[in-house]
Parts: C-alpha cells; structure tokens; sequence
C-alpha cells in the first residue's frame, strides 16, 4: 500500500468533481501550449522575416568599421569566411558602401551606395523582391541603379530619369558618373528607404576607383541555424573582423521582441495557471472538508502532519499529471494543426511596425518547450494552490475531526 | 503487582473546553497510573469525562494543568509531530464508530499503521493475516468497509489497534454499536492478547459485558476519579455485580 495509491483512491471518490476539474486544468493547459506555440511562431517569424530582408543574422565587418564607415575599412581574408559558409551551407553575401552624391535636375541628396551582386541578393535576401517600380538589377544592369522610395521621391526621380553622382574615390580622385533608375524599392527599412542607391559591384569599383573592396558580409542560414552558432562558426576562423548577430546590430528590435513574447507568455500563463490552479485549490479544500474526520482518524493512529501534507499535494499532482495528459493532446494536435496551416491575418494593410516585419499566416511553432514550459507551470502552481488545502488537513485537532461531521 | 512495569502515569490533569460561560471542566484533576497487563475499565455516566481522559492519555489532545507521562516521557514537553510518532510506535486506538479509513480495505486499513512505522510488505502482510486468522477475519481481506458488517468493522478497527504489538491499547465505548454477542467475542479477543502478549488495555464503556472482562474498574463522576478497585478476577469480591 502506498501513499500514491491511497491518494489516487481519494481522488476517484468524488469522480465527478475530479473529473470536472480535471477538464477544466487540462483546458488550460491545452490552451497554453496553443498560444505559447503561436506567439512563438509570430515572433519567430517576425525576427526571421526582418533578419531575411537585408541584415541577415549575422554581419561580418572589419573592426571599427560601423563606427565610421571609412571606405578604407574593408574585410580582408573574405575567403575563409566564404568558405566557413560553403561549409556549413550559410547564405552569404557581400557588399562594399561608399557615399556620395545624387542630382538630378535641380535636386540633389547625399547618398549611401551600395555595391552588390543580384543574384546573391536575390537568392539569400528578401529586399530584392520588394520593388514598387520597375525592376531590381541584373548581372548586366550596368549604369544602373535602384533607389529607396523615400531617395526617389526626393530627388523627384522616375524609372529611367537620368542622375549625376558624384563620389570621391578611394584614391582620392573625383568620380562622376551618369546613372539611369532602373527600380524603385517599397518600404524596407528606414535607411534604406531614405539613403540608399544600390548598384552593381562592377560598378561601384568604377566610381569608386577601388578594387573588389568589401565592408560588409551578411550571412542568412535561413533558421537553420541559431544567429549566435553562426557567429562562433565564424569567430572560429576569421580572426580581426568584427561578427555581430542581428540582435547586436539591431538591438531594439531585438529587445522589443523578446519583451514582446515574454510580455505576452507571462500575462496568458499567469492567468490560466492561476485561474486553472483556483479551481485545483477548490477541489481539494472541498475534499478535505469532506474527509476531516478521516484526517482525524490516520493522525490519531500516529499520522504526521507532515504526511497528511503529502497525501494531499499527491492528490493535486496527480489531477494535474492526468490533466497534463489530456492537455498536452488537445493541446499538441491543435498547435500542430496551426502549425502546418496557420491563421490567415492578412487582411489588407502592411504588417510592419517598428521595423518588424509580421507574416501573413500566423503560424504556430510548436517545440519542445511550448508543451514543456505549461506543464511544469501548471504541476507548480498546482502544488503551490495544494498547500493551502493541505494546511488544513494537516492543521487540525484529531479529537476535534473524529467527530466532525461535516 | 507492584513489580508491573509503569507505562503510563497521571498526575492532576485537569482538562477544560471552552472559556468563561461555556467553561466546561471536563478533568477535575486526574492521578493514576497504568501498569504493563493492565485490563482496566473506565465507567461512568454520561459526560463524566471518559473520553476525554483517554484522549489525553492517547496523546490526542492536551492536558489544561497536570502532567500525563508515558514511558517516562511528558507529554507537555512534546511537540504534536512527536505525540503522533509515540501513538504510532506505542498506542492503540479503536474507536466507537470504528472509524476505518473507506478507501482501503480490511487487509489495507490493518495495514497503514504497520506501513507508517516503514515495516517491509512482506513482513506487513505476514502480520496482517496471521491476526486475521485469529480474529476470524480471514477472507474479508478484499472487503471495503462499507461491505462490512459493523462487529466485521470493529474486528478489523482492534486489528489495526492490535497488529504493530503497542503497549498500550485504548478502546471507547467499542461494543456500543454491536449486539452483545459480537461484543463478548471482541472482549475475548483482546482478552486473550492481554494474555498472551501482556498488551496494555484502557477501555471506557457502559456495558455490563466489558466490565464482566476487567481486572480493574475505575469510576470516573465529574471529572474525578470516584474509586478504583480491583475486579472479580483479582480480588473475588466482585461476584455480586
Ligand atoms: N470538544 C469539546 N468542546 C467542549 N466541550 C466538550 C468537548 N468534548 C467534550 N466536552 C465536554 O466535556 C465533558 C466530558 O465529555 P466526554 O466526551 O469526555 O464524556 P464521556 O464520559 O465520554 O461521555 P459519554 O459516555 O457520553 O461518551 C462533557 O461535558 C462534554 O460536553
Ligand atoms: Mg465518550
């Protein structure tokens, strides 16, 4: 006979209020995993979506090149990092900044050029894809340049509107240039949107009079890996660069997701494990009131207190273990459903703010710890709301509950 | 008679529920000791205290003044988690009601005690059904109290009391709810372990058939103790009753 079992009994004695209970706190923690699953989809794909766009998860830099953007601060041995990536099957691409001038016509802005290659740009970045106007570049776009929305409007520029740019070489000479817009790009990010003339690298090394200088890499694993992996990947074996994740390179967004989802998880979870673990609490005070005579009799054959304590928190145990059961069932099928199908929140406006770009599909993401995390809670706040129940068992007078009737 | 080991001792223990206007003196100052084969019966009319006096020798309750010792330990000096572990290592309680626990059954509730104590199962179960068979309790194992008769009950309630070997049994008002043929053959019963085992019982009772069984009778009125004498066994000067 065990200590188990006789909880066990106890909890079947009253089968429905046990099993009304037990619905309720596998409810819970169904529901729990549900929204810890799509909170983590939302904000997961949220950070992926906006790492995906231009940054990536990963940038590479030569040492204080951020703090100054010196053209002068190019990346040496990109060879190494181009093949730690191969490696590892990283995303990767690369890119050389230099600023300068536009006019066109009687307008002109200061400007930061970017030299890139498309197909790299297309095939591991999302930027690319979002072009309002016209085209983005080809490998052949020479004399071609793609403008931020924001730049384009300002220099009241349209797609093939001929601009002069005037840039100082990295040798110190004076480059001008005539480009011809090619696309104009939608809302991407704030800089890019206000700053930012993109063009081919081939011709970058012209106007710049540089020769295959690179300032930054962006590397995109696309998920597969973690930012911070690849970051060790990369410090592992490119020595003098600088290697941030995107959280280090865009620390408010990161911050503000991870307040976000950590907002929004403890709310939800405070609330249905205190609500579930109420109605745990209320069960077993109901029960105890029921059986303090038997208290009465188990301490008067020389029962502790202490033991009376553990019986009933083993009852709470297990009416949250079963519920854990049925929960993580319910729970794990729906969260898988809206895993693979997801919830359509398109509706019609744009789904970014703050520079967090959002999914149409609202997919959850089901792991590990979305069933892990409301059941732990769950088991916790169970034998926490058990302590008060058990106070009172384990409280009482013998002579006093063997005569009670309740 | 002298040379009985002392188990148990009172000195004035005085008991009081309530306070003020519904200050009930339920002890009045109690002196008495409880020897090693002790069959002692405790009578009295109604309210005199009975109850209340073996709860506080059981250790289930607290003394108001006085002091109640048992194996040369004060209760007042012991905490209420130390009084349990004395009650189960030491002390039997059967009850009226026989008050068995409803989710286990006859085998289970025999058992607990011995479960609590950290006996192994095998040995728990070799206890158990030894005293059954003599208790004539053999095959009601599996029964659950409610498809118990009430004697059948009550059997399994002085089995529990019994089966750890305690020095001290207490019993109150055991035959109250069974017919007297059950009563006589639950007083053999515990007769016969007061003999063989030199068990230690206190019983409390209105019933002429347990007093038939005493070696000492002791009169509770008030709260005090009105007199005390040795039975028919001990002395043959009872025979009149
Ligand atoms: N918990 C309590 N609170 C207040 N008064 C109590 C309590 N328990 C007992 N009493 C009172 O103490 C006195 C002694 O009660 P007790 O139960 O010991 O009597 P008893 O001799 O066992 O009576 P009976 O033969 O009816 O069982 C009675 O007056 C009773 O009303
Ligand atoms: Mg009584």
């Amino acid at each position: 006979m065990k200590l188990v079992k006789i909880s066990w009994r106890n909890l079947w004695r009253n089968s429905t209020r046990t099993n009304v209970t037990i619905t309720a706190v596998a409810l819970c923690i169904a529901i729990l995993i549900i929204f810890q699953s799509l909170i983590i989809g939302l904000i997961g794909k949220a950070v992926h979506n906006t790492t995906n766009l231009v940054v990536g998860e990963v940038q590479i830099h030569a040492i204080g090149y951020l703090d100054d953007r010196s053209i002068y601060k190019s990346l040496k041995n990109v060879d190494k990092i181009r093949a730690v990536a191969k490696e590892n099957n990283i995303g990767m691409v690369e890119r050389s900044y230099g600023f300068g001038l536009i006019s066109s016509g009687t307008k002109s802005a200061g400007t930061q050029f970017w030299g890139i290659d498309p197909e790299s740009e297309l095939k591991y970045f999302d930027f690319a894809n979002h072009i309002d106007e016209g085209n983005f570049l080809t490998k052949t776009s020479l004399k071609k340049v793609v403008l931020g929305n924001k730049l384009a409007r300002s220099l009241a520029a349209e797609l093939g509107t001929e601009l002069v740019i005037f840039v100082q070489g990295a040798d110190g000479s004076l480059g001008n240039e005539l480009f011809y817009v090619t696309g104009i790009l939608g809302n991407v990010a704030d800089n890019i949107d206000r700053g930012a003339a993109i063009i081919l690298r081939d011709d970058f090394d012209i106007l710049f009079s540089t020769n295959n200088l690179i300032h930054e890499i962006a590397l995109n694993s696309n998920g597969k890996l973690e930012a911070e992996e690849i970051q060790k990947l990369m410090s592992a074996k490119a020595a003098g660069v600088a290697v941030e994740t995107w959280k280090e390179l865009m620390p408010t967004i990161a911050i503000m997701t991870e307040k976000m989802s950590v907002f929004m998880l403890t709310m939800f979870s405070l609330i249905f494990t205190i609500a579930a673990s109420l109605g745990v609490m209320n069960t077993l005070v109901m029960s105890t009131y029921d059986r303090m005579k038997e208290f009465g009799i188990i301490r008067a054959i020389g029962a502790t207190p202490w033991l009376i304590i553990r019986q009933v928190s083993l009852e709470a145990i297990l009416l949250t273990f079963l519920a854990s059961i049925i929960g993580t069932v319910i729970g794990l099928s729906i969260a898988i459903y809206l895993q693979v199908y997801g919830i359509d929140i398109s509706g019609k406006g744009n789904l970014a703010f703050g520079g967090i770009v959002f999914d149409p599909i609202w997919r959850a993401s089901v792991s590990l710890k979305s069933v892990f995390l409301p059941v732990v809670l769950m088991m916790l706040t169970s034998i926490v709301a058990s302590i008060y129940p058990a106070s009172i068992a384990a409280r009482i007078k013998p002579v006093e509950a063997i005569h009670y009737k309740p | 008679m002298s040379s009985k080991r002392e188990i148990a001792s009172l000195h004035k223990v005085v008991k009081n529920y309530g306070e003020g206007k519904v200050l009930t003196k339920a002890l009045r100052g109690i002196s008495m000791k409880i020897l090693e084969g002790d069959f002692s019966v405790m009578m009295g009319p109604s309210g005199c205290g009975k109850s209340t006096l073996l709860n506080i020798i059981g250790g289930l309750d607290r003394t108001t003044s006085g002091e109640v010792k048992f194996n040369d330990e004060n209760f007042n000096t012991l905490s209420n988690k130390a009084l349990s572990l004395i009650r189960r290592q030491h002390i039997g309680f059967v009850f009226q009601n026989y008050n068995l626990l409803p989710v286990l059954n006859a085998y289970e509730n025999a058992e607990y005690v011995l479960m609590l104590q950290g006996v192994a199962p095998a040995k728990r179960r070799e206890k158990v059904m030894h005293l059954f068979q003599e208790m004539g309790l053999d095959g009601l194992e599996n029964r659950y109290p409610r498809e118990l008769s009430g004697g059948q009950q009550q059997r399994v309630a002085i089995a529990r009391a019994v089966v750890t070997e305690p020095q001290l049994v207490l019993a109150d008002e055991i035959t109250a709810n069974v017919d007297s043929e059950t009563a006589q053959s639950l007083l053999e019963l515990m007769a016969t372990l007061n003999k063989n085992n030199s068990t230690t019982f206190l019983f409390s009772t209105h019933d002429p058939a347990v007093i038939k069984f005493a070696k000492k009778i002791i009169i509770l009125k008030d709260g005090i103790i009105h007199s005390e004498k040795a039975s028919i066994e001990e002395t043959g000067q009872f025979a009149h009753r």
